[in-house]
């Protein structure tokens, strides 16, 4: 991982020197373990400060939104769907962008590091295979295939779709995974039983919005919760409000979501709110055979009307 | 303000006679993490927890909070009059809130009772509750208190503090309402050397790694601040999200909306973030603060400088922690108030040649 | 919607023409029959923010 984090840094100095963009996109080393921040380097001796690792889980895409630059991105597979699907729904240009591709290894989870180690996490280091963490008490070590984070194990789609530099080899695709295998669970229970399960889920929500604005999808002037005169939707605590708002983003997110996770990262709570947007990436597969952000040369499914769309749900 | 000891075997039947005087609220494990709900049952109250995720404020001001309510209903006995949304104030007693979660109430306290305006709504809370701190003897990584104006063992707004001596507790009545707590509780006190509570403070006042710099905050330029070419890059992650001012103990902005359904109404309050775009937002469509930096700047600013100018009393932070765990983009106020110092300091330096 | 917790026999597609008077009777008296074996629905309501 260590020669990513090299290659970024030769590769953004070299686009800023050559003045073929005027900031690159990154992360930076966090002050908390396992977090990154990201953020933007403009000149060629400031880029040492580009790092990369397996806590780069927030989608970078979601800085492009209308920014008028040249620039220069770092993307990892689903970061690079979202640019193409920002391209695709004019919120950048590709001329624009030089796109970094980093072909991902996957992404932990801290969440699921912190509730299995004893103690206050203080440092966490990573090595090929493993993740060690130290606490006061002592250290414990993981094997980093058993702590990523749930949509990095479901993954298929590992390397970028799209870039113009490359910062390691590209690695070998998943096969073999159910990235809907808790979405078909969910699928079997009853309505009353689905109801409450969603109950339960949402209410740690705090109406944050974090994970609506960590999202790069969600890029609307004035969100359907900011609607007033008239109001959409209710901004209280009210469980009614909350579950909306919930799945009524999911629904804005169909056919254009890519599962890349930083919604359930941003989450202050915990709320693991995939489980909403991935019933609808299931829906969009089965019913138009559709993966969001695959190219930059086919209309979203959602987008477009074919004559042999799915109408048997129509009586 | 003496000090006691509780036997730590006695500290159950205390709470059980408690709950027949008080509502108690408490520390709760709710799957990962803690926060203070009502304790339905005593045996959800948990205090071997470090500090809750989200913080005590939501037990003086809800996140959801009904002001007035109003029925149009002719056949309604109290048609066409608002009135006040009706509460319930009877005493409430908070068991292990942390030092600076307590600290954090008196900042609050600033904004919602003043002189020209006082909250009833959050006042009539505050009142009807005691707050029975809990002492941090391990505190986190993250915790800075003892630079932003508390520290492990801080008394400010609590009414009994509680400190682990061992195999019994150690209880410091701070004002009449902790006094009569201990009352009710009826446990079995003897009086307790204020030496042990005082070497317990210190061990743990050392246990503190993080710290931050502030004193060339207050004699900073406000326009050297504001103009500072560090915001750029400070807000440059920012997602504009809620998180960080939701978890603050000390933030407290609210939004009033009317919600109608049918003859009936009412007006109430939900936490509201500066964070968010559309908070400056006026009527004519104008955001005086339209753009990502300028919120970002004007928290910081809030917290570190425009607080401290105007009540002279240290930043309107406790130290907590919370926001530099909890912001999805690891933005750290403890860097953000190196750099604002740093920059008081070096002008400072400047002007006196 | 389903799989939030709406029974599917509450919601319904149907393609009439307004020519086509006898199939909107028939499809109008179907959904009716089933909305009303389902009883009253008490998911997604609100009547009034529930909030302190």
């Amino acid at each position: 991982m260590s020669t990513y984090t090299e290659n970024i840094r030769a590769i953004a100095q070299r686009l800023l020197k050559s003045c073929q963009v005027e900031l690159v996109i990154g992360f930076r080393k966090g002050t908390q373990p396992m977090m990154n921040e990201p953020c933007f380097v403009s000149t060629p001796d400031a880029v040492d400060q580009l790092v990369w690792d397996s806590n780069c889980g927030i989608n970078l895409a979601n800085y492009l939104t209308n920014r008028t630059e040249k620039i220069g991105i770092v993307a990892k597979g689903c970061d690079s769907r979202n640019i193409v699907t920002h391209i695709l729904e004019n919120k950048i240009k590709r001329e624009q962008l030089v796109i970094i591709g980093v072909p991902c290894q996957g992404m932990i989870d801290k969440r699921r590091i912190a509730a299995e180690t004893q103690g206050e996490i203080l440092e966490v280091a990573e090595s090929d295979e493993q993740i060690i963490v130290k606490t006061r008490e002592g250290r414990q070590t993981f094997a980093k295939a058993d702590v990523l984070q749930q949509n990095c194990s479901v993954c298929i789609h590992r390397n970028p779709v799209i870039y113009d530099e490359l910062t390691a080899d590209l690695v070998t695709e998943q096969s073999d995974v159910d990235p809907y295998a808790d979405v078909r669970e969910l699928e079997t229970l009853n309505s009353e039983e689905k109801w409450n399960y969603f109950e339960e889920l949402l209410a740690p929500c705090i109406r944050c919005y974090a994970c609506r604005n960590a999202c790069p999808l969600c890029y609307c002037p004035t969100c359907f919760v900011d609607e007033s005169k008239p109001q959409w939707l209710g901004k209280s605590q009210d469980t009614m409000d909350v579950r909306t708002f919930h799945f009524l983003r999911a629904f804005h997110c169909a056919g254009r979501c890519t599962d890349c996770g930083a919604c359930e990262r941003a989450c202050p709570v915990g709320i693991n709110m995939r489980l909403l947007t991935k019933k609808l990436n299931k829906d969009c597969f089965a019913l138009y055979g559709w993966e969001a952000g695959l190219s930059l040369d086919t209309r979203p499914a959602l987008d477009i009307y074919q004559t042999n769309d799915p109408e048997d749900f129509i009586k | 303000m003496k000090v006691i000891t509780i036997e730590k075997a006695q500290w159950s039947q205390g709470l059980t006679r408690l709950q027949t005087a008080y509502r108690l609220f408490g520390p709760v494990k709710d799957k990962t993490f803690h926060n203070f709900k009502e304790l339905d049952s005593l045996a959800a109250l948990d205090l071997s927890y470090s500090n809750t995720r989200l913080s005590a404020k939501s037990l003086l001001f809800p996140q959801s909070e009904d002001l007035l309510v109003y029925n149009l209903d002719p056949a309604a006995e109290d048609a066409n009059i608002m009135k006040e949304a009706p509460k319930a104030y009877a005493p409430r007693a908070v068991i292990g809130i942390r030092p600076c979660d307590a600290k954090a109430v008196s900042l609050v306290k600033m904004n919602f009772d003043t002189d020209e305006y006082k909250d009833p709504y959050w006042l009539n809370l505050h009142q009807a509750t005691t707050f029975v701190g809990l002492a941090c003897d391990a505190p986190c990584s993250t915790c800075f208190c003892t630079t932003a104006g508390c520290g492990p063992y801080h008394e400010e707004g609590l009414d009994l503090l509680l400190a682990d001596g061992g195999d019994h507790l150690l209880a410091k009545v701070i004002s009449e309402k902790g006094q009569a707590l201990l009352d009710s509780a009826g446990w079995r006190v003897a009086d307790g050397p204020e030496t042990s509570f005082d070497d317990l403070k210190r061990a743990a006042e050392e246990k503190i790694v993080s710290k931050i710099a502030t004193e060339s905050l207050a004699g900073a330029e406000t326009m050297d601040l504001y103009q500072a070419d560090f915001w750029e890059d400070v807000a440059f992650a920012c997602i504009n999200c809620g998180t960080c001012t939701f978890v603050c103990p000390t933030c407290w902005c609210f939004d009033i909306q009317d919600e109608i359904f049918g003859k009936k109404g009412k007006r109430l309050r939900n936490w509201d973030s500066c964070m968010f775009p559309i908070f400056t937002v006026h009527t004519t469509g104008h955001n005086p603060r339209g753009t990502k930096v300028m919120r970002v700047r004007q928290r910081f600013m809030h917290k570190l400088k425009y607080f401290v100018d105007k009540y002279n009393q240290g930043i309107m932070c406790v130290g907590c922690g919370r926001c530099v765990r909890q912001c999805p983009v690891n933005i750290d106020i403890r860097r953000v108030c190196e750099l604002m110092n740093n920059l008081g300091s070096a002008n400072a330096c400047s002007v006196q040649g | 919607m389903q799989y939030m917790g709406i029974e599917g026999d509450r919601l319904h597609f149907s393609w009439i023409s307004s020519a086509e008077s006898t199939k909107f009777v028939r499809v109008v008296s179907e959904v009716c029959a089933k909305v009303k074996a389902l009883g009253p629905n008490q998911h997604f309501v609100k009547k009034e923010a529930k909030v302190a």
